[in-house]
């Protein structure tokens, strides 16, 4: 093993009774890195983290940090510091005592702690309120002395769990923009869960993304967007249609068995199989004409979203959604030709 | 439009009934602790109405009379130690059912809460035959105050306990997990996280178990000898021999004493709420 790898889990497994929380997960994360692990609720993401943390005890498996074992030590030995969801500060501790939490357990001295309660603060850019108490804090402000109290011990690994989900809209991504920031800044290592695809894309070194307690991906943001290796990361990530059909000998058919007007580049061999397309990757009209894949459909409703309108359409039993800059000319009930490149298109069996 | 009746339009008869149940109420609980307190005041020889002369003079015989002292100075005792054991028990109790995974829990659970449903006089026999003659190291246990600490105890124990139980549910155990997290042991999260977080709880633990054995009276009378009788024992049997108003003055400092520990919790709730508001 190098000297560059920070954290290092060997295939992990947790149970809860008879259900795998965690399956065999195995994932190296270099020093300054910052992994991602994307998924829905209950894909196993947190019980990772909880088990990297010292929260939940293994049932197999080994994580290792730093080349030394630490599954078998509790979680106040463990040099990682988690940032939780909902904060966790000491509601009976000031935001400097809070800061100061962590090193007093580590008995570092008086003087030390001060300068490193001054500096963590003025990092999350929190000075001057040393001696407020959490009450007295706003959701962001609360969130930045969690992740002030956990940079403050300097910690092997940073573990955020789902850190921005409490917050609204404006200040998540306000606080993913700092997060982001102090990790170039501070080359810490990180490992990140959320179930925000847009949180993993933007801050990520690499985005894992977890499905049943299983990696099914694990890649650089850009390459999980655009080449999904699995029918489940493909839908997870980006917004898709799915045209379940069944190809036959004499053309492509829906799943009532009627042939719908779906003209492809390159031949699919029969059988069952589900394409999918990206709303936003369809072209209408007479820009559907020259791409090689093409489909007649009707509108169904059109829903108006700002910078664009939404054609939802229908032909026979596939549905499926195109987004378009600006009106089409056309209204709901009209027939209108849909097209995409081959690379816009995915088919999974 | 609003079907609701505006406020201050019931009819008059509801308003004056109201008062009337209120006065009634107030007066039903405060007219007890008033009469003894005006008859702590008496002059006369016996507790009588009307009070012809008012004087202090039997608080001056109640603080002069060592019999008395004694008897107060063992209440206050008994229900200081009966607040530390029953309190660190209770609490250290409640945080294990809280904290981790007990067999058997439920019958744990009914087993811990039984003494507070079972009359004084059962709880009061039962320890005395038990401990009627056994002494440790030459130390008769019967008739100290150690065993009538550990005899309230029985009762004030359990109360801490559903009230520990019940605060420390309320605590948000990822604070506690952060505190882990952030390298503080077992112990030193106890102390310096879980404990501040429920010090409303064991204030108030601290003051009720005082309270419950600075009142009880029977299980003090089984098991209390001349030299450790409580002020409650000491005031039942001087009642059988003279009711004079040094008893109503004994109240008086009985009351007082509840009312200042009630206080003490309400001041320091408050203070928390503040705190929590801030």
């Amino acid at each position: 093993m190098t000297v560059s790898t920070a954290l290092e889990l060997r295939n992990v497994i947790r149970r809860f009774g008879t259900v795998v929380a965690v399956n065999d997960v195995s994932l190296n994360v270099s020093k300054g890195e910052f992994v991602t692990l994307l998924g829905p609720s209950g894909s196993g993401k947190t019980s990772t983290l909880r088990l990297v943390g010292g929260f939940e005890n293994l049932d197999g498996g080994s994580i290792l940090l730093n080349g030394q074992r630490i599954d078998h030590l509790p979680a106040y030995r463990r040099d990682t510091a988690t940032i939780f969801q909902s904060g966790a500060l000491f509601p009976h501790k000031t935001v400097a005592e809070n800061v100061a939490y962590g090193l007093r357990m580590r008995n570092v001295p008086k003087d030390a702690i001060m300068k490193r309660i001054s500096e963590s603060l003025d990092i999350v850019r929190l000075k001057g309120f040393e001696a407020r108490y959490p009450a007295q804090l706003s959701g962001g402000q609360k969130q930045r002395v969690a992740l002030a109290r956990s940079l403050a011990v300097r910690p092997a690994i940073l573990l955020f769990d789902e850190p921005l989900s409490a917050l609204d809209l404006s200040l998540r991504l306000q606080l993913r923009a700092e997060i982001k920031r102090l990790h170039d800044e501070l080359k810490f290592t990180a490992i990140y869960v959320t179930h925000d695809q847009g949180e993993a894309m933007a801050m990520s070194s690499r985005v894992a993304v977890m499905n049943a307690g299983a990696i099914e991906q694990i890649d650089k943001p850009e390459t999980v967007f655009h080449s999904p290796t699995s029918e489940f990361v493909y839908t997870f990530i980006g917004e898709s249609c799915c045209l379940p059909v069944r190809v036959t000998s004499a053309g492509i058919e829906d799943k009532k068995g009627q042939a719908v007007g779906l003209r492809l580049g390159e031949r699919l061999a029969e059988g069952e199989c589900r394409i999918y397309v990206r709303p936003s990757r369809l072209r209408l009209i007479s820009e559907a004409a020259l791409l090689p894949n093409q489909l007649t459909a009707r509108i169904h409703f059109i829903e108006f979203l700002g910078d664009l309108y939404r054609y939802h359409l229908k032909a026979g039993a596939l549905e499926l959604a195109a987004d378009h800059a600006g009106s089409i000319g056309h209204g709901v009930g009209d027939e209108i030709e849909i097209g995409w490149r081959n690379e816009d298109m995915r088919v999974f069996r | 439009m609003s079907d609701v009746a505006p406020r201050g339009a019931e009819p008059l008869v509801l308003k004056v009934l109201a008062l009337a149940f209120t006065v009634f109420i107030v007066g039903y609980i405060l007219v007890p602790i008033l009469v003894t307190v005006a008859m702590s005041f008496n002059d006369a020889a016996m507790i009588r109405f009307p009070i012809n002369v008012w004087s202090m003079k039997w608080y001056a015989d109640f603080f002069g009379s060592p019999q008395w002292m004694d008897a107060l100075e063992n209440s206050i005792l008994i229900a200081i130690g009966t607040a530390a054991i029953s309190t660190t028990s209770g609490v250290l109790c409640a945080w294990a059912f809280q904290r981790f995974h007990i067999p058997f829990r439920d019958m744990w659970y009914i087993l811990i809460m039984m003494p507070l449903f079972m009359p004084g006089v059962v709880l009061g026999l039962g320890v005395a035959i038990a401990f009627g003659g056994i002494s440790i190291g030459g130390y008769a246990f019967y008739g100290s105050r150690e065993l009538v600490m550990l005899a309230h105890s029985l009762w004030a124990m359990p109360l801490v306990f559903m009230l520990m139980e019940a605060t420390f549910k309320t605590i948000d155990y990822r604070i506690v997990e952060a505190s882990y997290d952030l390298g503080g042991g077992p112990v030193r999260t106890f102390f310096e996280v879980v404990l501040p977080l429920v010090s409303t709880g064991i204030v108030s633990s601290l003051l009720f178990a005082f309270v419950i054995s600075l009142n009880e009276f029977v299980m003090a009378l089984f098991l209390t000898d001349r030299d450790t009788q409580t002020l409650p024992v000491l005031m039942w049997l001087s009642l059988r021999s003279a009711g004079t108003p040094r008893l109503a003055v004994a109240s008086v400092i009985l009351a007082l004493t509840v009312f200042t520990c009630l206080t003490v919790i309400m001041l320091w709730y408050i203070r928390q709420l503040r705190k929590v508001a801030r």
